[in-house]
């Protein structure tokens, strides 16, 4: 067991570290998320429609096109040179591989998801208030159940033709429930609705992050094995 | 069974399918009683929920040989598993085409967020993503195992996208005029949406094993050619 | 022509029989037109009549690509 989670903590402090000195995907997800904003400025009649009512699908979408954008990096660099056949040869079991790849992700896809939502309230003067803890848990359950199926599903498409373009296509549909239940809870949470009506969604959002996660390492073996 | 057994059972199959959906829109068209609140509008019924049960029939039967695929790793459960996934794109296909032109008259509306619609809807993308994974993947091998990936998955997050999508409807109720059916079906219905579930399923059974033994054949040819280059 | 080919052959046929006598069924059951025209449905009709004939024909086009890429693969393994 504490092999396993050394194993895990290796490749994950190794992605962090070419992250952070490269710091390639967070630039790429942190502009796009900042330009993104900037155009639903000017996307939206603010005369008519205030931040409160349409922000929360505004963020959890970004979160989205911006989880896109990065988690489909994830087998690049190592594809490139070759690299990731040498992880696969080494004694490291298929599932650490992917709960280390998966919560790297994560970390950036969260670092971003933050932005986000303080892009937001910077720019348009979206009321968090008081239910700010609750609110970053909302996210990171969403965030962990797309880096989840994202990570799987990255390690299909980047061994098809098509490429990045198929991700979508494979993840979205899957990604509904997080769409709406983060949508619901996050617009209780805006709407200064008391935490205990965004309950539910909570809840069921745990459980989707928590079923999506155990898929992928249980399924990603058959994804890489050759 | 051989191949031959498997296409000449198919072929039975699919014949006593399309009589018996001729006998079905016979039913439907003259036989049975109309719906007093929705008219003559509530007859697409009799093909919209039998295409729904058939598409998810065949899903879940291509998510079962899916995994019975990564499991025992049967090349014939493979194609299985792509014979149903297609039956189930084309029965989807009629569920999601017959579904407005109802809902048009029913609601109003062409498409509302009806949580068994969007559910479908969903399936049907999930399952694009299965075929398109397969075509596009170079390695034939991989593109089976990552397309029943994509299968197993998809099957497993069904139940979270059918409570996420009530939800929704719970929160934003939508302007139903009429409820998609009755709580109760008289007899003549009922016994014509029976007679179009039986229809519907053995034609669907038919072709699948048409189609399974067309993938057997290709296989079949494969080999062949590959013996043949050697 | 072979077995297998004459059996496609025989599902095309009862397939083209069970569109047309679709089609016969739109055209007969709008004979009591009277009592219907009353009624003032015309619309709902039209979209019965379009959902039966996309039913049969999406199952009509996956029976023909069956049909044909069966024969396809027979007169290539026949070869």
């Amino acid at each position: 067991m504490r092999n396993y989670l050394k194993q895990i903590r290796t490749i994950l402090w190794k992605d962090l570290l070419v992250e952070f000195r490269t710091r390639e995907r967070l630039i790429a997800m942190g502009a796009f998320v900042v330009l993104v904003a900037i155009l639903f400025n000017y996307a939206t009649d603010w005369a008519r429609v205030s931040p409160e009512d349409i922000a929360s699908g505004l963020v959890w979408m970004t979160i989205m096109f911006a989880g896109l954008l990065g988690v489909g990096r994830t087998f690049h660099l190592e594809a490139e040179d070759g690299a990731f056949q040498g992880i696969l040869l080494s004694p490291v079991p298929k599932d650490a591989i992917f709960i280390a790849k998966a919560l790297a992700n994560f970390v950036f896809l969260y670092i971003v998801a933050l932005l986000v939502v303080g892009v937001f309230i910077f720019f348009f003067g979206l009321e968090v208030g008081g239910s700010f803890g609750m609110l970053t848990l909302v996210i990171a359950l969403g965030v962990l159940a797309f880096v989840a199926l994202g990570t799987l599903f990255t390690a299909v498409s980047t061994g098809t033709r098509m490429g990045d373009t198929l991700l979508p296509v494979l993840i979205f549909p899957l990604l509904a429930p997080v769409v709406i239940y983060g949508t619901g809870a996050t617009s209780q949470f805006l709407a200064g609705r008391p935490v205990t009506e965004a309950e539910g969604s909570i809840r069921m959002l745990a459980a989707f992050a928590l079923t999506a996660f155990f898929l992928g390492s249980w399924l990603f073996r058959f994804v890489v094995e050759d | 069974m051989s191949t031959k057994k498997i296409l000449l059972a198919g072929t039975m199959l699919a014949m006593i399918g399309l009589v018996w959906l001729g006998v079905v829109y016979w039913m439907s068209f003259f036989w049975v009683s109309t719906e007093v609140t929705q008219g003559i509008a509530q007859r697409i019924f009799y093909v919209h929920v039998p295409a729904a049960w058939t598409s998810f029939l065949a899903f879940g039967l291509a998510a079962l040989f899916s995994g019975m695929y990564l499991w025992l790793r049967d090349e014939r459960l493979d194609r299985a598993a792509v014979s149903a996934a297609e039956g189930g794109m084309v029965f989807a296909t009629i569920m999601l085409t017959t579904g407005p032109l109802w809902g048009k008259i029913a609601w109003g509306t062409y498409w509302t967020w009806e949580p068994r619609l969007t559910l479908t809807l969903l399936l049907w993308f999930i399952f694009l993503g299965y075929f398109l994974v397969r075509s596009s993947t170079e390695n034939p091998e991989k593109g089976k195992r990552h397309a029943a990936v994509v299968a197993i998955v998809g099957a497993l997050d069904i139940p979270f996208i059918h409570l996420s999508v009530i939800w929704f409807r719970s929160l934003h109720p939508a302007p139903v005029v009429i409820k998609p059916e009755g709580p109760t079906l008289p007899g003549d219905m009922l016994t014509t949406l029976l007679m179009s579930l039986g229809a519907f399923t053995v034609l669907f059974l038919g072709l699948f094993l048409l189609r399974y033994s067309l993938e057997n054949l290709r296989s079949e040819l494969d080999t062949r050619s590959r013996h043949a280059s050697v | 022509m072979n077995r297998n080919q004459i059996l496609c052959g025989l599902v095309t046929g009862i397939t083209f029989l069970v569109c047309t006598i679709t089609l016969f069924a739109q055209e007969t059951s709008e004979l009591p037109g009277a009592q219907l025209a009353a009624q003032g449905l015309g619309r709902p009709y039209w979209h019965v009549f379009i959902a039966y004939a996309i039913a049969i024909g999406i199952v009509f086009f996956w029976v023909v690509s069956i049909g044909r890429r069966l024969s396809e693969i027979e007169k290539k393994i026949g070869s």
